[in-house]
């Protein structure tokens, strides 16, 4: 009898954990682009989140739907409202470019929700909103790495810089020019490209001409793959450092392997390029499910959904929880160890990979950890 | 010089087979085909669909894509033209749009969003002319496309089915009292038009790539070729878009061909591919204040 008290005192005394536990809801709406220019990213960053959300933590139950945000701010605000308004919302998987981040942000701040994103672009974090968080290292971070190779590996004293005149490209290049004068670089060739330019001969003549030591570039998956084609095809010279579009699979897939060598590029991660178990696992459950190679977009949105399933896992409930736990946490993923600085940036690492002309897997060839970004 | 040149000739031949099928349901219909632009789109993507199947060089696959594209023409005439083709033209303006926006989300579905190559017309690589470099694929589009044009031309000159194509954009109503079966013709003028926008697809998918969202950006050239050469002429349509191209490519490259312009204060700026998208569109709206029936337009068209 004693012994049914003492059990019936137990369950007793673990209902209200265990119940709680079995009914922790996530509800985490994914809105990204999958039309438009930036739609191969958003693909990589829907994938990366669907996949965290397939392997969500025991106990934690997942509801979501997914919205295409396409390139309109607009779009992206009104899906936001639209998911916003049909319950309450865990945390958002929201847009990696940069426009539609800087309209949604004001709209977090009202609705206190926590946006969960992989955008490169600088100022997303720069606003003082504490509902951002970027699992993405940020071009204060990226671009610190790209213009340190350029000059401590390359010993490139005299750069060229093509960018993107999107919201991404023009975050990129400012923080390419800060870095370079910080290491009293100079910038003999810059240009900006509209995502619709599709010959790139004058734009690469001209920077040829400038004699540069390394070509740097910050553009988009198709513009990245046509400057890089259309400089191998031209004889370029000087070695080519591109931003983190270079990295994707797609990217590279778009180019003969001998087009790709000596092309570096910058990124958090690189999946295809392994590296140890867990990330193998990873490359092999997203190939199985999404018939495709995974990106350092998909992995850094995969890290940052699963920090937030983690967060409810461990008892966060609702949005407001979810925030702090995001603010103040910290969280082992497989491309980095995330945690905030305050402003929301989680990722503090890059890397750079090079293709050999051989293959279009590339090899990492330099892991740059902890960048400080620069104080305002 | 000579290869910017060329260049920027072969992205405007690419451009002329586009805004060719643009001009022509134009003068058939009276009514713009948004959907021009993402029928280029859909010639490209079915070259890598089809190239991943038989990996042969692109010219072997053109005369499937305009066979293929034909058909795809046919349908669109049925879809979005016969049910409103007594409704006012912006009816018809509104369901190419629509039909656009369905084939890019097919597309999307079917192929994912990422950009894509299609295979080279007679391979890559380049040609040595002495000390000038040419590429090879540039040099095929110039030609094929060169061909496809002179083709439409010999057609609408010189054969049964071009004159009746003809006198059916001169005047509707008119070639229906002379018997000829106006429906017909403005089928076979959506299928003709389908098949050279696929052509360009083709074209240009190897060396620009090939994405879904790509339609717009071509749809945009178009009309402003089909406004700067001349609204409803056949000719300006063709001249408007190698003078486009030629823009794009060609004035950014100016320091380079002309070197003493890069000691110009700010030429970096002034000859930037912002600043050629910037004059392209200022000489737009010259062309529609001074001469707004274009450089070879007539002048009794409606521009919708």
């Amino acid at each position: 009898m004693r012994r049914l008290i003492g059990l019936a005192l137990c369950l007793g005394l673990a209902l209200p954990v265990a119940a709680p536990l079995a009914a922790a809801e996530a509800n985490i709406p994914i809105l990204v682009p999958i039309t438009g220019f930036l739609s191969l990213e958003g693909t990589s960053q829907r994938n990366g989140a669907l996949l965290a959300l397939r392997n969500a933590p025991a106990g934690v139950a997942v509801v979501h739907e997914v919205s295409d945000t396409g390139v309109a701010p607009e779009v992206a605000v009104n899906a936001l409202e639209r998911a916003l308004s049909r319950g309450k919302v865990t945390a958002v998987v929201a847009s990696m470019l940069g426009t539609q981040m800087l309209a949604m942000l004001p709209v977090a701040l009202e609705q206190k929700v926590p946006l969960v994103t992989v955008s490169g672009t600088a100022a997303i974090t720069e606003r003082g909103n504490p509902y951002v968080f970027r699992f993405f290292p940020g071009d204060a971070v990226v671009k610190a790495a790209h213009v340190r190779y350029a000059t401590e590996e390359l010993r490139a004293r005299r750069l060229a810089v093509i960018y993107q005149t999107t919201a991404y490209g023009q975050s990129g290049r400012q923080h390419i020019a800060e870095n370079a004068r910080r290491l009293g670089l100079e910038i003999v060739f810059e240009e900006g490209l509209e995502t619709q330019v599709r010959d790139m001969s004058p734009v690469l003549g001209k920077a040829r001409a400038a004699n540069p030591q390394a070509l740097l570039l910050h553009l988009h998956a198709p513009s990245t793959a046509l400057v890089v084609r259309q400089a191998a095809a031209m004889g370029f010279g000087a070695p080519i450092v591109a931003g983190s579009a270079m990295h994707q699979p797609p990217t590279a897939a778009l180019l003969e392997p001998a087009e790709l060598k000596g092309v570096c590029a910058e990124t958090n991660a690189s999946p295809v390029s392994g590296g140890n178990l867990a990330l193998e696992r990873f490359l092999e459950q997203y190939r199985r499910e999404f018939n495709s190679e995974p990106d350092g977009f998909a992995l850094g949105q995969y890290d940052g959904t699963m920090m937030v399933l983690e967060a409810v896992a461990r008892g966060a409930r609702g949005p407001a929880e979810v925030t702090r736990a995001l603010q103040s946490g910290s969280h082992r993923g497989l491309a980095m160890t995330y945690k905030s600085d305050g402003r929301g940036n989680m990722a503090h690492s890059a890397q750079i990979v090079c293709y050999d002309g051989r293959t279009r897997i590339p090899r990492v060839v330099k892991r740059y950890d902890d960048i400080a970004p620069p104080s305002n | 010089m000579l290869q910017v040149i060329v260049n920027g000739v072969a992205l405007g031949a690419a451009y002329a087979l586009l805004a060719l099928g643009f001009v022509l349901i134009l003068n058939a219909t009276s009514a713009v085909n948004f959907a021009q632009g993402d029928l280029v789109m859909a010639g490209g993507l079915l070259a890598v669909a089809l190239s991943t199947t038989w990996p042969v060089p692109g010219i072997v696959l053109l005369p499937l894509v305009l066979l293929v594209m034909a058909l795809l023409g046919l349908g669109l005439s049925l879809v979005a033209y016969f049910p409103l083709k007594s409704r006012p033209p912006v009816a018809v303006f509104i369901s190419t749009i629509a039909v656009g926006i369905m084939l890019q989300n097919t597309a999307n579905a079917l192929f994912g969003a990422e950009p894509r190559a299609g295979p080279p017309l007679l391979g890559g690589g380049v040609v040595e002319i002495g000390p000038v470099v040419l590429g090879r694929q540039a040099l095929s589009i110039i030609v094929v496309a060169g061909l496809l044009i002179a083709a439409q031309y010999a057609v609408f000159q010189h054969t049964r089915l071009g004159r009746r194509l003809r006198a059916t954009a001169q005047d509707r109503e008119m070639a229906e009292a002379l018997g000829i079966r106006v429906n017909r013709v403005i089928a076979g003028t959506f299928a003709f038009a389908a098949a050279y926008a696929g052509a360009a697809g083709l074209l240009l998918s190897n060396i620009f790539f090939v994405t879904p969202s790509d339609g717009s950006n071509y749809i945009l050239k178009a009309y402003i070729a089909v406004v700067i050469g001349g609204w409803g002429s056949i000719g300006g349509a063709l001249l408007g878009a190698l003078l486009i191209a030629l823009f794009e490519v060609v004035f950014p490259s100016l320091p380079l061909i002309l070197p003493f312009l890069g000691g110009v204060p700010g030429a970096a700026w002034l000859f930037s591919q912002t600043m050629a998208t910037i004059l392209l569109y200022l000489a737009l709206l010259a062309v529609l204040v001074a001469r707004p029936q274009g450089l070879l337009g007539e002048t009794v068209q409606r521009r919708a």
